[in-house]
């Protein structure tokens, strides 16, 4: 059984349970939170959301999506992120930031 | 751009019209000398697309796609239609239907109808509105030709399904305000 991580979304105020083969944006439709996604396998880039806390791996995602500079100041794709660790996520759409 | 052009000039886009484009681009797509991996990079993540020709207008687009292995991308209906052919690689065209009445937002279900696998002397074809999802299978990366009826800046909404959420969600249409 995939050990589980505490992933918090910071818009939604929420704290919800997100296995490590799961990724967080999978967790959070799941636990009915209003994600903002489109693609949702790292095509679009509508659900990029800041990762203030912890540490995620990435699934195969195209490359106009998510770019190193932007890995490097700590954002990333919840539809392409497993989490590694407990983190802490805010997404950038509707709430600009 | 002018061989699709005179394929579609009597007829428009059908099936048999499709189907022509497509044994087009498996021929462009078999000429591998003019597609030498030097001049189109590795993805820096795992997938990106280097426009060929891309016409003025509402004209085609013609581009060169590199993607790596397991690179997916899930059923989506990008409202116009596209061929494509592969140069080396394989990758996987499941083909959707949606099944619900579309009456309430957000919410869809499709079900698979069929697949190809697109590899060296393949393609696939689709046409307006079709649904298909993609997955780049085995251990190389897959090099391929995509023509669409518009080019990618120009593109419609596209709706993307998700049959394990039975959600729809839309990107942005890039077409001009009419």
């Amino acid at each position: 059984m995939a050990k589980t991580y505490q992933v918090t979304i910071r818009n939604s105020g929420q704290t919800i349970d997100c296995a490590a083969n799961q990724t967080i944006l999978q967790a959070a439709v799941a636990a009915g939170i209003d994600y903002p996604y489109a693609c949702a396998t790292g095509n679009c880039a509508t659900c990029i959301s800041r990762l203030e806390d912890g540490k995620v791996s990435l699934l195969p995602y195209g490359d106009a999506c998510l770019n190193k500079a932007q890995i490097a100041s700590g954002l990333t794709l919840p539809c392409r992120a497993r989490p590694r660790s407990d983190v802490t996520v805010n997404w950038l759409a509707r709430s600009g930031g | 751009m002018a061989q699709v052009h005179s394929i579609t000039s009597d007829e428009g886009i059908n099936p048999s019209t499709l189907h022509a484009i497509k044994l087009k681009l498996v021929a462009l797509a078999k000429r591998k000398e003019l597609f030498p991996a030097a001049d189109f990079a590795m993805p820096v993540a795992q997938g990106r697309n280097y426009p060929l020709l891309v016409e003025d207008g509402d004209g085609l687009g013609l581009y060169l796609n590199v993607a790596l292995p397991d690179k997916e991308a899930a059923p989506h209906d990008h409202g116009i239609w596209c061929a494509t052919a592969a140069v080396s690689g394989r990758e996987k065209h499941e083909f959707y239907r949606r099944t619900d009445d579309g009456k309430e937002p957000g919410s869809a279900s499709v079900m698979k109808v069929g697949e190809v696998l697109v590899q060296p002397g393949h393609g696939m074809v689709m046409a307006d509105h079709d649904i298909h999802a993609t997955t780049v299978v085995g251990d190389k990366p897959m090099v391929s030709l995509s023509l669409y009826g518009y080019a990618l800046a120009r593109f419609p909404s596209v709706a993307w399904y998700h049959p394990q959420f039975q959600s729809v969600r839309t990107t942005a249409s890039r077409r001009p305000a009419a």
